[in-house]
């Protein structure tokens, strides 16, 4: 990593919506901020508030969610759950003392690569402005050891 | 399949993707630091991983045991997952044990700097190998692909489609929401660059299509929604609109158009020529069954309380069939010459007509033809029944409920307290308003059909209530409202001083008496106007109507105040009796008044006049009419039965059916809601028959009655360019005459009832003439039929929507719509084509053959402000218009093109023989057209002025006439369609496909493909290939049967579920319920479709998601933190 301190963002995108955004974005070779790592799921649904508590306290300064427009959701509705949960996290966020503008809620249809790059960009910068999040964070929290996956060994896979 | 692999080796295969990835992420660095990470044995790179000996790499490793999991990190998983699961499969794991890194839609084609890009690259790398030592082995589920087809749209994509998969021996529902299939190349003449006959080779397919027997074909019809019938197949439902017309025993002879009266722009034909109300849209339609457009009950119709078809009658005027026209009217209303005098027509009041100058005189046109039919009579019921119904009351109320029973074949017999029947229309409005005769025949016409009418018989006095209604088999009440409501002043009871219904009923049965020469009338409703020109022709010299409001709020119509004005009655506004003064002996001398002011508005919603102290003032009289209002003589009824009324001494109804509180007792009109106008105590009477013929029958009182009465129309017109035509006035006789009972209307002549019903705007289309009934031999009009609701089970769903031109008038500077010879291409298409308006003649408006035509290219396409597409069409169907119109014509055609797009077989060699043909080709956009002349030359003709980028200047070229290539856009409600589809719209509004290359037909839906200009402008070659590629995606999929399903759906840990069903209520799709005995929630699988939702929702963390679970995710987080 460069010396320069860079903001360190979790996007978590729909698989319908978002993420082929952001493949749109790529193939129409569209450049942008690189610093959101993306996680793909099926629905913006699915994303539960503690990803982004968990995103947030493992190192990222700002978490990025993307899903369907309004009415648009693959699923039907999932994209509303997903908004009623960011409604409430951003409140939860507040009372921890972090700012709610580092977790950002996006509508990015499959056909807005272009809105992908404004978003990446404008979040980045957003970020950048907002500085590092302190956190008290062990220093290397999750490097797994070997021991703990000895122990998924023992389990044989996830479980 | 082992359910576990033991411990984790996971392999890592770094992709260059040639130098799509390589150029930018240092490729050894990642693989270098991959080999860094927990559990990976084995971190290889390698220039395409997705061929075959880079699958072959994996392979190996797997085989050999290095491996047991696999992360390959190249593009999106959306590309190549399945190709490495397959992979990884075949190297002997459960091909869930993969995990795909995006390093280059997500890295490498959107990062600037290489250093960033490798970063990026190694945390996504991390994540995936964190999350794939989670993964476990899943199975795919397989679910049958059910074989029927549906197909949305038919035009050409939809007809070809259909017909490849019909001949493959399945079923297709083809759904059309025109009457006809054919679509836009239905409307075109010839096609380029062949310059074939569309219609010859559109036609025989379209006949194919109807006559195949694995094509069910809904045309006029649209899909209503799109729901999950299982995990895979679709439940679709389909409103099969009303054509009024039954499309299987409609012959197509077209006699009903011959008949039709309204005449409507022809939309196939682009609005150059006329189509009837009932029409097809071409000849070779298909199906060939004709269609009603009805845009529903037109204004004048909803606002009328017995809903008398006004549009119906004015139609058949305008077009001289009187007759029918009083056929029509008698449909409705058996009292039409008495309505079209006196009638307070809400029909005129909601006339759209009013949005552009007038409204249409609507009760005059009636009057007009009951005049023109004076021996006219009402149809005789056809049907009698034994009961008999008593009516207490000859006013319109009574008079209606009679005429609807007898309809219904009951025998009502009227019974009625004055000597001549008819209630106020006899005794309260003037002859010269509504002459005697006019009520004696409708009344006449009433008892010709068996309608017994008993005068001078007071029910209370001559016969009891109870008397009646042990006699009859039911009893309705509309006894009016005829005691005056007193003034409360002093020196009411003197001599002269008349209530004014008093008074008139005096006037009508009595004939005039002298009044004296000053009269003062008090009030301001149609019955003080009436009292007060009554007076005038009782011989008083001066009559004063004397009101405590302004003229504004007079409740009197204002034709009916000018008319008493002309005659000479003055008002005084803003002025309310105090005292009448006088003697018994000289009777009133004077009337005290006090001077108001308008206050705050009351309960009516009109201000609330306000005395003012002290302003008293004397106004000199002989006689006073006060006409303030009445309330209905109940007690007269000398009521033994316990009806119960309202503190306003009217009776307590139900609303809706009119019924008392007594079994078999009905009562409507004044002596219910007060005074009010004819038409509303009409409404009561039918009310009133209609719930006596349930009451009799025992059927529901209330069930469907919800559109009886006034309602408010559905839709408004839309009256912009409508040319203004004022009311034509009624005639009148001169004032003159106006001191006798002589009727003050004339009434319209003919020429002037068809000049005004000219007017009439067609708001519901159709008119309900019904004359097209009669001339159908095939029986085939239904005016009564529905909209019809089909559902349907599809495996598969083909969009091919289609697209909309461009609307030419959003650029005004091209002249469209200002200038009549500026056309678009599509109504130049009509005009060339044989079947088309002008018979295949290219003509101006006013018939002249062009001399000089311009073609103006890209209109609303490739410009930033319309649309930045080009829609690939346009080029080449202006080199075929140019083709026709200087083969017709022999006109000097001008092409102005910015480029000249013309690529596709064949499709050069066309551009080059039209340049052979000696067409113009100017390059170069449009400035503007005008009509604006600089020289002699351009007089009378367009000027196109655009700059020729060629030769560097600008030229004016004078044309004669000018097409405007519009462009192609997506359907005006595509965006509607997506969402019921659940697919998605692209750049400039089209459909989205699945991959541009690689799945071109496909959608993100799975089973639902898309095809022709809905996905994007394309001409008829293009569509009917990609028609083609979407019929073969669909019988692949319906020949393997089924589909594999992604494994990612939700689970239930019991152990760890406390039941607390908040997961319930949150799925989409009601895949989850409660166990009671275990008291878990429990999942469908076979409805989840793998949202993941109630996972995300779960407080114990009970639910998991296959593929997704918290843990994976957990790990994913980790990874993409933890390492860079």
């Amino acid at each position: 990593m460069s010396e320069q301190w860079e903001p360190r963002i979790v996007a978590f995108f729909c698989t319908w919506c978002t993420y082929t955004a952001a493949d749109l974005a790529g193939i129409s070779r569209m450049t942008y901020a690189p610093n959101a790592r993306i996680v793909r799921v099926m629905c913006s649904g699915r994303i539960d508030p503690q990803f982004v508590l968990k995103a947030l306290a493992d190192g990222a300064d700002g978490v990025l969610i993307g899903g369907c427009h309004p009415g648009d959701c693959h699923y039907q509705a999932g994209n509303y759950k997903a908004l009623r949960r960011y409604i409430l996290l951003k409140r939860v966020l507040t009372e921890m003392g972090i700012e709610p503008e580092r977790v950002r809620l996006e509508w990015i249809s499959a056909s807005e690569g272009d809105r992908v790059q404004k978003v990446m960009n404008e979040m980045a910068e957003q970020i950048r402005k907002l500085g590092p999040l302190q956190l008290e964070r062990p220093s290397q929290p999750h490097r797994l050891l070997a021991k703990e996956f000895e122990v998924i060994a023992v389990r044989g896979g996830a479980r | 399949m082992p359910e576990t692999n033991g411990a984790p080796k996971i392999g890592v295969y770094v992709c260059h993707c040639g130098v799509n990835i390589a150029a930018k992420v240092n490729i050894p660095e990642v693989v270098e630091f991959a080999k860094t990470l927990p559990f990976v044995t084995v971190a290889r790179e390698y220039k395409f991983m997705c061929s075959d000996p880079g699958q072959e790499l994996i392979q190996q490793d797997l085989r050999e045991g290095k491996v047991n999991r696999v992360v390959v990190a190249s593009c999106s998983p959306l590309m190549h997952e399945a190709t490495f699961r397959r992979a990884t499969a075949e190297g002997g794991q459960n091909p869930f044990f993969f995990q795909m890194a995006n390093i280059r839609e997500h890295v490498s084609w959107v990062t600037a700097d290489g250093q960033k890009a490798t970063e990026k690259a190694k945390a996504l790398i991390a994540a995936a190998v964190r999350r794939v030592a989670f993964h476990e082995p899943l199975e795919k589920k397989r679910v049958p692909v059910h074989p029927h087809v549906l197909i949305v749209g038919g035009g050409i994509a939809g007809i070809e489609a259909a017909l490849k998969i019909a001949d493959a021996g399945k079923k297709v529902y083809l759904v059309e929401r025109e009457p006809t299939i054919g679509g836009h190349m239905a409307q075109f003449d010839k096609c380029f660059p062949t310059l074939d006959c569309a219609a010859c080779i559109l036609t025989p397919k379209m006949t194919q299509v109807r006559a195949h027997p694995n094509i069910e074909l809904l045309t006029y019809s649209e899909v209503e929604s799109v729901e999950p019938y299982d995990l895979r197949n679709f439940k679709v439902k389909i409103r099969r609109k009303a054509r009024y017309v039954n499309e299987d025993t409609c012959t197509g002879c077209g006699l009903c158009a011959e008949v039709c009266p309204v005449s409507v722009p022809s939309e196939f034909d682009e609005g150059l020529g006329m189509r009837k109300a009932i029409y097809r849209p071409f000849p070779q339609a298909v199906p060939s069954a004709f269609t009603i457009s009805r845009r529903g009950t037109p204004p004048c119709q909803a606002a009328c309380p017995i809903h008398q078809n006004a549009q119906g009658y004015i139609t058949l005027i305008a077009h001289g069939k009187f007759r029918e026209a009083l056929d029509v009217i008698l449909r409705d209303n058996p009292l039409p010459a008495i309505c079209g005098r006196v009638c307070t027509h809400p029909c005129t009041v909601n006339c759209t007509r009013a949005n552009v100058d007038e409204p249409l005189n609507i009760p005059a046109l009636k009057r007009f033809v009951t005049d023109l039919f004076p021996d006219y009579k009402l149809p005789q019921p056809k049907v009698n029944r034994a009961e008999r119904i008593a009516i207490v009351g000859s006013g319109p109320a009574g008079l209606m409920c009679a005429y609807e029973l007898r309809q219904r074949g009951y025998w009502p017999v009227i019974y009625e307290a004055q000597p001549v029947p008819g209630g106020m229309l006899s005794v309260g409005i003037p002859a010269f308003r509504l002459p005697r005769d006019v009520i004696t025949q409708e009344i006449n016409r009433l008892k010709e059909i068996g309608i017994e009418i008993k005068t001078n018989t007071p029910v209370g006095k001559a016969v009891t209530l109870e008397e009646l209604r042990k006699q009859y088999s039911a009893v309705f009440i509309a006894i009016g409202a005829h005691v005056e409501r007193k003034l409360n002043v002093p020196g009411e009871d003197l001599p002269n001083v008349w209530g004014g219904i008093e008074f008139l009923r005096r006037v009508n049965l009595e004939g005039p008496f002298n009044l004296g020469k000053k009269v003062l009338v008090i009030g301001g409703g149609n019955s003080a106007i009436d009292a007060a020109r009554t007076a005038l022709r009782c011989g008083a010299e001066e009559v004063t109507i004397v009101y405590r409001r302004t003229r504004a709020e007079m409740p009197a119509d204002p034709k009916e105040v000018e008319a008493a004005e002309e005659e000479g009655v003055k008002m005084i506004f803003l002025a309310a009796p105090k005292t009448i003064l006088g003697n018994k002996e000289t009777g009133v001398t004077a009337l005290e008044c006090l001077k108001m002011k308008l206050g705050k508005p009351d309960a009516s919603g009109r201000p609330a006049p306000e005395p003012i102290p002290g302003s008293e003032f004397v106004l000199p009289c002989d006689a006073i009419i006060a006409t303030i209002g009445q309330v209905p003589d109940i007690k007269s009824l000398g009521d033994k039965l316990g009806l119960e009324t309202t503190k306003w001494g009217t009776f307590k109804v139900d609303e809706m059916t009119l019924e008392t509180n007594v079994p078999g007792v009905f009562a409507g009109g004044d002596c219910v809601t007060g005074p009010d106008v004819i038409v509303n105590a009409m409404y009561a009477g039918r009310k009133a028959a209609i719930s006596i013929d349930r009451y009799l029958n025992k059927l529901d009182m209330r069930v469907g009655r919800e559109l009886e009465g006034p309602f408010k129309p559905t839709y408004t017109v839309d009256t912009s360019g409508v040319t203004m035509q004022r009311q034509i006035p009624m005639p009148c006789i001169e004032l003159a005459r106006r001191r006798t009972f002589d009727e003050v209307h004339t009434g319209y002549t003919q020429e002037q009832a068809i000049a005004e019903a000219k007017r009439c705007l067609d708001c519901g289309i159709c008119c309900d003439c019904r004359l097209c009934a009669t001339v159908c031999e095939a029986k085939a009009i239904d005016y009564e039929m529905k909209d019809q609701f089909q559902e349907i089970v599809v495996g598969s769903i083909i969009i091919a929507t289609g697209f909309k031109p461009f609307d030419a008038r959003r650029i005004p500077r091209y002249g469209y719509g200002k200038y009549p010879n500026v056309y678009t291409a599509l109504e130049v298409e009509r005009m060339t084509n044989a079947s088309g308006p002008t018979g295949g003649e290219i003509r101006l408006r006013d018939g002249r053959k062009p001399k000089a035509v311009g073609i103006i290219h890209c209109v609303g396409s490739r410009d930033r402000n319309y649309n930045s597409y080009c829609s690939r069409v346009c080029c080449l169907y202006s080199l075929k218009l140019a083709h026709l119109i200087k083969e017709r014509t022999g006109a000097e055609v001008y092409n102005f093109y910015i480029d000249m797009r013309v690529p596709g077989k064949a499709y050069e060699e066309f551009y080059d023989r039209m340049l052979e043909e000696g067409i113009h080709f100017i390059r170069g956009r449009v400035a503007e057209v005008t009509d604006h002349a600089m020289t002699p030359d351009e007089e009378g003709k367009l000027v196109i002025r655009a700059e020729d980028t060629l030769i560097g200047v600008i030229r004016r070229i004078p044309v004669d006439m000018v097409v405007l290539a519009v462009g192609l856009e997506p359907q005006a409600d595509a965006d509607e369609v997506r969402r019921k589809f659940h697919i998605s719209c692209g750049t400039g509004g089209f459909f989205l496909e699945r991959h541009p290359k690689l799945a071109p037909v496909q959608t993100f839906a799975d089973g639902i493909f898309i095809a022709g200009a809905c996905q994007g402008p394309k001409d008829i070659q293009d569509t009917v290939a990609q028609a083609g590629a979407a019929a073969a995606e669909v019988l692949s999929l319906i020949d393997r049967g089924f589909v594999e399903l992604e494994p990612n759906t939700a689970f239930i840990q019991e152990e760890l579920c406390s039941g607390c069903k908040t997961c319930i209520p949150l799925c989409p799709f009601s895949a989850i319920s409660f166990h009671s005995t275990k008291g878990v929630a429990v999942i469908n699988e076979a409805l989840c479709k793998g949202c993941g939702t109630c996972v995300a929702a779960c407080p114990s963390g009970a639910v998991q998601q296959h593929l997704f679970t918290d843990e994976q995710i957990f790990q994913e987080i980790e990874g993409v933190l933890s390492y860079v």
